[in-house]
């Protein structure tokens, strides 16, 4: 009998091995799941509730919640492991979540069911609901308790989550759209190796880029992801390169300027009438495959992109149009509000061990996430690491020239989507942009009428 | 005045029917309860108050002009999904119900993937739709058809899901099918052969009013389940491209869980349960009637 069973298991087990071996086959591409601003997620997640208040003068510990799996979850793993090692004050139990939006989503459960961490990853699209919902708490004395020095933190990524003077968010695993190329397809076409400087100039090399058999296209020069894949924060550096805004920092929609227009236009036709470019879920799958030569990603992508693409990867700065412009994006820590003093205390703790100007150089070099700390740049560790690493230096490079998004996509709920969406009308549908940015710009305006009644209340 | 006996038999009803009553009154009824509350109320699963907002969830939900685009995907999808597993399930029950060599295992492949993961099925059919390294593209290359843009073209994208979905739950109608195949005496047959009845007439007269109960049975659980469908949605397009293959149920996810406006999810669900009342109360009403139990 127990011949039997392990013969029909071990049957079970080689049929598995051949079927998936058989769809990997008949797929032929390496993939990565990577999405710009969700770092790969599996289902492993693990909900808990808070360990238990410990006693006054002993260890405390404080849970925390992060959406980081494969490899970034090994690091951050390792990252708690030594804030654990190194001190014997607080001990820290990392909980995976599942990826950004996952993770909001049992942070507000649990907001409910009041089983909340201590610390939290919120997401650039995130942070900003629980802190308008007060539960988020203010970090500046509990900052200032640990001697955390923010003058030194990048202020581009800083500055994004401090509302009325006081700090809610503090940068953490944040990045920033690169423009990415295959620098074999660009040797062979005959280009220069670099990134474009302009829109315009790309519009020139992209017909030598691009591949066709028949009526299909079998390389494209450059690849849009859809909107569930973020396009809308793709799509924020170049409309502030064509000199327009998603909105003002007053929460007025501005989708239907002129500029704004502008660069949903100059998307459109990239897709349709110019052509040279394609709208897929996953662009980093087409990148390596080859099928495209070139997208604009996350640069938290890079790390991933080098080791999985067969070829030379070449990056550089976003190209130009009327300006240079260029957004951030990840991630950030915040404390949840209603903890007990202590917790909060330890979780600080833990935040400025994470963002550290050693550990935040530990974190940007497993990673391929932005040190966070100005002075990280110039450690010996990291400048042996650019020298190997050159496009990890342009990348860095390019990151004194970003700014925070516009508040319709990353303060209004769900604002992403609605943007993403839209731009899916006017590149898959070919729909009229005035048209799309008309429906647009009035559904943002009806949902964040709530979030301005919230925030008068917040902010007065 | 009850007898001794009469309320020793309505305690003994409570006992049995109590525990199942209290499952359903605080899964089932109280969210439903509930969830109609929702729909009247302004709320964002983090404000502590839900203020009263009347009928605004309802003309905000309905005047949107993706709406009526998202009740005519889901019809769709039903339609064709429900109608090709059951047409097809029975074309491939026949089959099987011939006396061939290698029925068993062709009844395992069919039913194989009914008990796979919906997420992983999509997965897998992602690649396969995939219009430059596809299977389907493999296949359609050497006839010089180029693929269509399966998931990345709105008028492609709905039949991919439906072919997903139909390829998935096939296996199920087969199964249940078949069963209700064996079930018909075989002297109906004998009778109608003796009154010089061929192929098709047994068919008609004999095999398809023996299987009417079992097509009624599918037909409503099909019809009930294509309205719930989310794992092959969610994972094959997300809704997409644009709202092509977003469906009731997946903008009720949408709207609850991506945008957190509770009220206007509630009221999806009420559009959604209206929606499966009316069609179960059609379905058992109307078709029950033409149904012979033999």
């Amino acid at each position: 009998m127990t011949q039997q069973m392990l013969t029909r298991r071990q049957m079970l087990k080689l049929l598995l091995a051949s079927g998936s071996t058989a769809a990997l086959a008949a797929c032929g591409a390496a993939t990565t799941t990577q999405t710009p601003t969700s770092p790969p997620a599996n289902d492993e997640a693990e909900t808990g509730a808070p360990a238990v208040v410990s006693e006054p003068g002993s260890t405390v510990n404080i849970t925390y919640w992060g959406s980081f799996s494969g490899n970034l979850g090994e690091a951050e793993q390792a990252m708690v492991s030594s804030f654990n090692a190194a001190q014997s004050d607080v001990v820290v139990d990392y909980q995976f979540q599942g990826n950004y939006e996952e993770t909001a989503q049992k942070f507000t459960a649990g907001l409910q069911a009041n089983t909340i961490p201590d610390v939290i990853l919120l997401s650039d699209v995130w942070w900003f609901s629980f802190y308008v919902a007060g539960m988020i708490s203010q970090l500046d004395s509990l900052a200032q308790a640990e001697g955390v020095d923010f003058s030194d933190y990048e202020p581009a990524l800083l500055n994004e989550g401090v509302r009325q003077g006081k700090h809610f968010w503090i940068p953490f695993a944040r990045s920033t759209p690169l423009f990415y190329y295959n620098k074999e397809i660009w040797a062979e076409v005959g280009l220069p190796d670099r990134a474009p400087e302009t829109w315009a100039e790309f519009e020139e090399w992209a017909p030598q880029l691009i591949e066709r058999e028949g009526t299909t296209m079998r390389r494209a020069a450059y690849v849009h992801p859809n909107g569930a894949s973020y396009i809308a924060w793709l799509f924020q550096p170049v409309v502030w390169q064509h000199g327009g805004q998603y909105s003002t920092d007053d929460f007025t929609m501005t989708m239907t300027d002129s500029d704004t227009l502008r660069a949903a236009q100059f998307f459109q036709d990239s897709a349709r009438s110019n052509g040279w470019a394609t709208l897929v879920p996953d662009i980093n799958t087409d990148f390596i495959g080859g099928t495209a030569a070139s997208m604009m990603a996350s640069t938290g992508s890079l790390a991933g992109l080098t080791s999985n693409a067969p070829f030379d990867v070449g990056v550089g700065f976003l190209p130009k149009e009327t300006n240079f412009g260029c957004c951030t994006g990840g991630a950030g820590l915040a404390i949840p509000s209603g903890a007990p003093a202590e917790k909060q205390q330890a979780a600080m703790k833990f935040i400025a061990f994470v963002t550290n100007v050693e550990q935040a150089g530990v974190w940007a070099r497993n990673t391929g996430y932005m040190p966070v700390r100005i002075s990280t740049k110039a450690t010996p560790d990291m400048v042996n690491f650019f020298n190997e690493n050159p496009n990890f230096k342009t990348a860095v490079d390019q990151l004194p020239l970003t700014q925070a998004q516009d508040a319709a996509r990353v303060f209004v709920r769900n604002g992403d989507q609605i943007i993403g969406k839209g731009l899916e009308r006017i590149i898959i549908n070919g729909e009229d942009p005035s048209t799309v940015f008309t429906d647009v710009n009035a559904e943002l305006t009806r949902v964040a009428e709530p979030i301005l009644e919230d925030l008068r209340e917040v902010e007065g | 005045m009850p007898s001794p006996r009469e309320r020793h038999e309505w305690l003994l009803f409570v006992l049995l029917i109590g525990p199942n009553l209290a499952l359903f009154a605080v899964f089932t009824y109280w969210p439903l309860i509930y969830n109609f509350y929702l729909s009247f109320v302004r709320w964002n699963f983090l404000r502590p108050t839900k203020p009263f907002v009347g009928l605004d969830n309802y003309a905000n939900v309905f005047s949107s002009a993706q709406f009526w685009t998202i009740v005519t995907n889901t019809f769709v999808f039903a339609f064709f999904s429900v109608g090709l597993t059951l047409i097809i399930g029975l074309a491939l029950a026949l089959l099987i119900n011939q006396p061939l060599r290698y029925r068993n295992t062709a009844r395992a492949v069919l039913f194989s993937p009914v008990i796979m993961s919906g997420a992983v099925v999509a997965v897998v059919w992602s690649y396969i739709f995939d219009p430059r390294y596809g299977l389907i593209d493999q296949f359609l290359r050497p006839l010089g058809i180029a693929s269509p843009n399966w998931l990345s073209d709105p008028a492609w994208a709905m039949p991919a899901v439906i072919i997903v979905y139909v390829w998935k739950n096939l296996g199920y109608a087969v199964v249940i099918y078949l069963a209700g195949l064996q079930g018909i005496p075989r002297e109906l047959y004998e009778a109608a052969r003796v009154d010089g009845a061929g192929p098709w007439a047994r068919f008609w007269h004999v095999t398809l009013p023996g299987l009417s109960p079992i097509a009624f049975f599918l037909s409503v659980t099909s019809v009930l389940a294509t309205f719930q469908a989310f794992d092959i949605i969610k994972v094959l397009t997300d809704g997409g491209p644009v709202i092509s293959t977003t469906t009731l149920i997946y903008h009720l996810y949408t709207l609850g869980f991506v945008s957190y406006d509770a009220g206007q999810a509630g009221v999806v669900a009420v559009v959604l349960f209206m929606i499966m009342l009316v069609l179960t109360i059609i379905q058992i009403r109307y078709l029950e009637q033409r149904v012979n139990y033999g």
